[in-house]
């Protein structure tokens, strides 16, 4: 049987995350290609729905990876950002879905390593919890 | 058997409120044009009064009603229950009222029943309901689920909170200061009543909640999935929750098709029908119980709904309805959050 490889779906903010993702490119750090990467211009424009709509087409994680609190491009975003994930991580248990397939990161422009860790690390969580079982319910 | 004998102080209280000037008209349940139905009326004419009823059946939110249709720059007094108290409060959060032109008398409330028999004058009181004259003990099954699990029985957000007492007797108290100058408008004296006894209601509602959510959390993930996944393919895309929600006040909804979500002249999908409704409304749900009587295929959405609010409520100490001041914690960040650096608030 083959291995179970997870499909990840990233929102990157533009001035943080996206930039430690490309940091980790460039110095050639590895990490699992699991991931998909959307570029927003600050975590705090992913909509809650952009993440339940992902995980309904059948994404087994989404990540959204936005600046450390205090550093946010637009002085608040990912304070915002934060109080969605508790929620929507809420939201997940109570429909019955694993909260650990939402992960909110902080990773700085510098933090190629943190991303590449990230990544691996939330790959691993994922690999555990096993295929989404929203897959094709829409 | 008098007709509405419950609700003879609460009619002269808006004779009143629209004798003395303070309010142009009173939105209140009562009779409509066939004695047996209970209608949402708007009452401009003092000789309408007697038509305003306070029996235990709620079909319908005036506060809903009166965002979407109210006259903004009217004085407005209203009849309503604790849910509603609170949804005008919540309303007004989110800038679709403006307290400040609304008179409220709330009525004590220990639930409301889901389905009347026409005719049927129905009272419930925390632990007896009086059919037609006849006072009998509470039948539990009789009250709306969401009412069950309610533990808002005070109407303390409302200017004044009256009661209904099982002998007749009833009782006004005024919250506010627009309160005390609808029961001197009334010329009524305001009467401190004996607190009523709620511990019993307050433990009823909580042993619902334990009983009804803790089914749900006892079920494996996967099975609550498979629960939630299988009531959702009962919806017809009535729409039926969204327009009767009183949390629900998007004029250009997403649900509507060709925003975001939804294709042209599409119906949405299930799942994510009611996950955008439960995303937008879970922080601050009401469990007024709107959604879940207004819903055809009988959802029970309200519990879906409540039991997330309750979730959230306890990781952000969020109450709904109650200050107009404290906004919905999902869309509001405060001082504190900015001290922590974690990517949650703990």
């Amino acid at each position: 049987m083959a291995v179970f490889e997870p499909r990840i779906l990233g929102f990157l903010c533009n001035w943080c995350s996206y930039a430690g993702a490309d940091l980790a490119g460039v110095s050639r750090f590895q990490y699992p290609p699991n991931i998909r990467v959307i570029r927003v211009m600050c975590s705090a424009k992913v909509d809650p729905m952009y993440v339940m709509k992902a995980l309904l087409n059948g994404a087994d994680g989404v990540l959204i990876g936005g600046c450390h609190p205090g550093e946010c491009h637009y002085i608040g975003g990912n304070y915002y950002t934060r109080r969605r994930a508790m929620m929507l991580k809420k939201l997940l248990e109570v429909i019955g879905l694993e909260p650990e397939r939402l992960r909110l990161g902080w990773v700085s422009a510098s933090e190629g390593v943190v991303f590449a860790e990230a990544v691996r690390d939330f790959t691993e969580t994922l690999k555990g919890l096993g295929p989404n079982p929203l897959k094709g319910q829409r | 058997m008098k007709r509405g004998k419950h609700g003879e102080l609460l009619q002269n209280i808006v004779r009143g409120m629209l004798g003395a000037g303070l309010v142009e008209e009173v939105l209140a349940f009562g009779r409509g044009l066939n004695e047996a139905d209970i209608v949402p009326l708007s009452v401009v004419d003092p000789e309408d009064v007697e038509r305003i009823v306070a029996i235990s059946y709620y079909p319908g939110s005036l506060a809903k009603l009166v965002a979407d249709y109210g006259d903004r720059g009217k004085k407005i007094g209203m009849v309503v229950r604790p849910c509603d108290a609170r949804a005008m409060v919540e309303l007004a959060k989110r800038k679709q009222l403006n307290l400040e032109s609304f008179y409220s008398v709330g009525i004590e409330c220990y639930g409301v029943v889901k389905a009347r028999g026409k005719n049927r004058e129905i009272y419930i009181f925390p632990t007896e309901m009086e059919i037609d004259g006849e006072l009998k003990p509470l039948d539990e099954a009789a009250l709306s689920p969401n009412c069950r699990r309610c533990e808002y029985h005070l109407p303390a957000m409302a200017d004044v909170s009256y009661r209904l007492g099982q002998n007749g007797r009833t009782f006004v108290i005024a919250n506010t200061e627009k309160g005390r100058k609808i029961l001197s408008a009334a010329n009524i004296p305001v009467e401190e009543g004996p607190q009523p006894e709620v511990t019993a209601v307050k433990e009823r509602s909580a042993g619902y909640q334990e009983g009804e959510f803790g089914k749900l959390r006892q079920m494996e993930r996967r099975e609550r999935l498979n629960y939630w996944l299988s009531q959702f393919n009962k919806c017809i895309k009535c729409y039926g929750c969204r327009n009767s929600c009183p949390l629900c006040y998007c004029e250009d909804c997403y649900l509507k098709p060709e925003r975001l979500l939804v294709p042209g002249e599409a119906v949405p999908p299930e799942m994510l029908f009611h996950i955008t409704r439960l995303i937008h409304v879970g922080d601050s749900c009401l469990n007024c119980g709107q959604c879940e009587a207004a819903c055809p295929m009988e959802i029970p959405i309200s519990r879906l709904y409540h039991m997330l609010y309750k979730e959230l409520s306890s990781i952000f100490g969020y109450e709904s309805g109650l200050d107009v001041k404290v906004l919905p914690p999902v869309s509001t960040i405060t001082e504190e959050d900015r001290t922590k650096t974690g990517v949650d608030l703990s």
